[in-house]
């Protein structure tokens, strides 16, 4: 018994749409990272997913460069974390308004 | 044992990527081993140098490309055609600069150490990357490579609280957009079982799919990550805080990379591998043309921070460049690395003069007024910079939107004029802004007196669309401009205090920005001859 | 049967990691020094109020920033592990390449070391900052002044 392809993708849909919706309802800035992290996550589903059913592996080797790129993303986004949490002792993204015209 | 087949690799195409690679890596090493902090000056040689050897192997791409043809390399992953190699020379040129502008302001805030330049080599690196990418995973690395040395980029003031949000924001964005480009990726991947860019054109004209619905939603989730990436309304938020809250030097820079590098990208995405697909796709970049070039100007005439007003006045520009991706021709794709290359020499330098003049902190529009009596030279430059953004004739910016909106109107039609009047209407519009600029740089200095900074700055932000434009795109300029320098006359402060001398690097790049604005918007031949002649490979 | 030879190699795997953890733990038992912590050497302060909850542990960012450190080095394994897969294929080529690539993570390593980012224990930069400790100074280090507060 295999589980028919479409269901991945549903999965995938469900996931990024997920992420969207968090990273523009939640306010704080790990939350939104997360959320940035889930809709790359179901990206590789999806990327997987197509892979599999065409038989070909470029859809595999690509899911690689992605999670590396998200992880490179990842640790950059926690040093501007860190780097703002030491003058603002909070990460709260909604208290960022120094800058609004 | 199975054995793997060795793509081949032509080594002068990516010899530009090698170049500021091992110059980035070089300079991590040195100041990894070097006792104490490398003086940052090393950084900027460094970087000036690799820089000049990317445009010297331009040369050679272009000497090779006139006698064998442009080609592809890497498992056709790389391409060289003259379009890449135009691109890559005006993104080195940028670099370049740059790190001149930024070596006065490191000088300035005595921050000493070449982490600056080892993120600015790499971001370059990366936007060549998308420069010359025939495949969506290689754009997305190039992407990828470029963004994340941004990011950095932008935080790198770690005294300003403002540079840390400005990099928070760009960060959140910035990652949003990417996760959206790589589930388009993924979509058009799944619809067409490829991400080769060339595979992607012939699969689409040898086959009719069954159902465009995969293929339409992965080509709309790219542009959106396009969109945001080059600050496109209605994805420009991030922008203007960006700009404001980032190194003054890093934003010159930021805009020149990411607009080049983007929309390298989006030009061979759209016009090359999704041609066949236009109907989709053309629609979208329409209402991002419009609403870029419109909402950008109109915004830009409110602002009272010169960096925000210039990153207003940048989202118009991207509207341009969309209105030429949108012309879908040749023509239209040479329109479109004209006004890139005459934008990125205009906004490096622009930033350059933002750097110098607001040593203070001062980002305010009133600190330009008198800037002519206190500092002729720079007071020139920046208009001309200013005047050449305008679109003014006899600068290159003149040249740049022509071209762009002929490559429009050529479409007949209404779609085709509709974005041709909307380009002229934000001309004009456009004119008052950048025009106001100038008037304040030449009125009379006066002395600083303590009435009201905000009464000034009201006065000056205040509104004042009231302009004429001819029909061609000329503009005139609004004679009301005279009344709002008496108001600011009233209420002004300008900081009368001592000037500091423009460092010689600074100077050096300000000039390299500006005489070839001038040169080339007289004699225009070359740079025309030279975009025209720089076709795409796999262009219909 | 195939799916069983499949699996097995998974299943030694687990072994292999059960009786390692197993063993560490009675290696460990076995070969600490046995000393017997009273109650009152076990609490967080050997007199006043008894604490009723357990206080959250106090990270310092060093602890983080070394974590992000961690996080980019472990994912930059993932291509070292298809070139492994395929080493005989790509031969002398892959050799190369691989070389380069580790060239690059080192020098960033050779970077953060250089930088101190790895170097753990009390900062430093506390010490150097006194070379000469006063009774002004050391009062001054306990009780911090207004400013450095609202830093």
């Amino acid at each position: 018994m295999t589980i028919p392809a479409a269901w991945y993708l549903i999965v995938s849909a469900l996931l990024f749409g997920i992420g969207a919706t968090g990273v523009l309802v939640r306010r704080n800035a790990l939350v939104m990272f997360m959320c940035i992290e889930l809709m790359l996550n179901a990206a590789n589903l999806a990327l997987v997913t197509f892979a599999r059913v065409l038989h070909d592996v470029g859809g595999q080797a690509t899911v690689f460069f992605v999670l590396v790129v998200a992880a490179a993303e990842v640790t950059v986004g926690l040093g501007i974390v860190v780097a703002i949490f030491r003058t603002r002792h909070s990460a709260v993204v909604d208290d960022l308004h120094e800058l609004q015209g | 044992m199975n054995t793997v087949a060795m793509p081949s690799v032509h080594y002068l195409v990516i010899l530009p990527e090698i170049i500021l690679t091992v110059a980035a890596v070089g300079l991590l090493i040195a100041s990894s081993l070097v006792p104490g902090r490398l003086r940052s000056s090393v950084g900027t040689g460094v970087t000036v140098i690799a820089s000049a050897c990317v445009v010297v192997d331009c040369v050679f791409q272009w000497v090779d490309i006139s006698r064998h043809g442009p080609s592809t390399t890497m498992a056709h992953v790389i391409i060289e055609d003259g379009f890449s190699v135009v691109a890559i020379s005006v993104l080195a040129v940028s670099l370049g600069l740059s790190a001149l502008v930024a070596d006065g302001w490191l000088c300035r805030e005595r921050i000493e150490g070449v982490e600056l330049h080892v993120l600015v080599l790499a971001s370059a690196a990366g936007a060549i990357m998308m420069a010359q990418a025939n495949d969506l995973v290689v754009i997305f690395l190039g992407l990828e490579i470029m963004s994340i040395g941004l990011y950095v980029l932008a935080a790198f003031d770690r005294r300003s609280a403002r540079s840390g949000e400005a990099a928070m924001k760009y960060f959140l964005l910035g990652g949003f957009s990417s996760a959206i480009f790589v589930y388009g990726i993924a979509l058009v991947y799944g619809a067409t079982g490829t991400t080769q860019l060339g595979q992607l054109a012939g699969f689409l004209s040898a086959n009719v799919l069954r159902s465009q619905g995969l293929l339409l939603a992965g080509t709309a989730l790219l542009l959106v990550g396009f969109a945001f990436k080059v600050a496109a309304v209605p994805f420009h938020v991030w922008s203007p805080d960006v700009y404001e809250g980032s190194p003054t030097p890093i934003v010159g820079f930021m805009a020149a990379i990411v607009k080049v590098g983007a929309f390298a990208a989006v030009l061979r995405v759209l016009a090359s591998g999704l041609f066949t697909q236009q109907d989709g796709w053309r629609p979208m970049v329409f209402a991002l043309a419009a609403l870029s070039m419109l909402v950008g100007a109109g915004m830009a005439t409110v602002q009272r921070n010169v960096k925000r007003m210039l990153a207003y006045s940048s989202i118009s520009h991207a509207g341009f460049v969309l209105l030429a991706l949108w012309a879908a021709s040749p023509r239209g794709t040479a329109a479109a690395l004209y006004y890139l290359a005459t934008y990125a020499l205009l906004v490096v330098g622009s930033f350059a003069v933002v750097t110098v003049v607001s040593a203070d902190g001062h980002e305010d529009l009133t600190s330009y007024r008198g800037l002519a009596r206190r500092r002729p030279l720079l007071a020139c430059s920046f208009t001309v910079l200013l005047v050449a953004q305008a679109g003014v004739p006899f600068t290159t910016g003149f040249l740049a939107k022509l071209g762009v909106i002929e490559s429009a109107v050529e479409h007949l039609g209404w779609p085709g004029v509709a974005l041709g009047v909307i380009a002229m209407v934000a001309t004009a519009v456009s004119g008052y802004f950048y025009l106001r600029v100038v008037v304040l740089t030449y009125a009379a200095p006066l002395d600083a007196s303590p009435a009201a900074a905000t009464a000034s700055t009201l006065a000056t932000s205040r509104p004042r669309a009231r302009l004429a434009a001819l029909g061609s795109g000329i503009l005139v300029e609004d004679t009301r401009d005279g009344e709002l320098v008496d108001h600011a006359e009233v209420y002004g402060a300008a900081p009368a205090n001592g000037e500091t001398a423009v460092p010689l690097a600074t100077a050096v790049a300000i000039a390299v920005c500006v005489v070839p604005t001038v040169v080339l918007g007289v004699w225009a031949g070359p740079l025309v001859e030279l975009t025209t002649r720089a076709t795409m490979l796999f262009h219909p | 049967m195939a799916i069983v030879d499949q699996y097995l190699p998974i299943l030694g795997m687990l072994v292999l990691g059960a009786l390692f953890a197993s063993a560490s733990f009675v290696a460990s038992s076995v070969l600490a020094p046995h000393r017997k912590p009273t109650e009152s050497k076990l609490a967080p302060y050997e007199c006043g109020i008894v604490p009723e909850l357990e206080s959250p542990p106090r990270f310092p960012v060093r602890f983080y920033l070394v974590a992000m450190i961690f996080v980019i080095f472990d994912i930059e394994i993932v291509f070292l592990y298809p070139f492994a897969v395929e080493f005989k294929a790509l031969g002398g080529f892959g050799v190369v390449e691989i070389g380069l690539f580790s060239v690059v993570v080192f020098a960033t390593l050779l970077f953060l070391v250089a930088e101190g980012a790895l170097s753990w224990g009390p900062v430093k930069r506390l010490t150097k900052a006194m070379p000469s400790r006063t009774s002004d100074s050391t009062i001054a280090r306990i009780t911090p002044r207004p400013t450095d507060r609202a830093a």
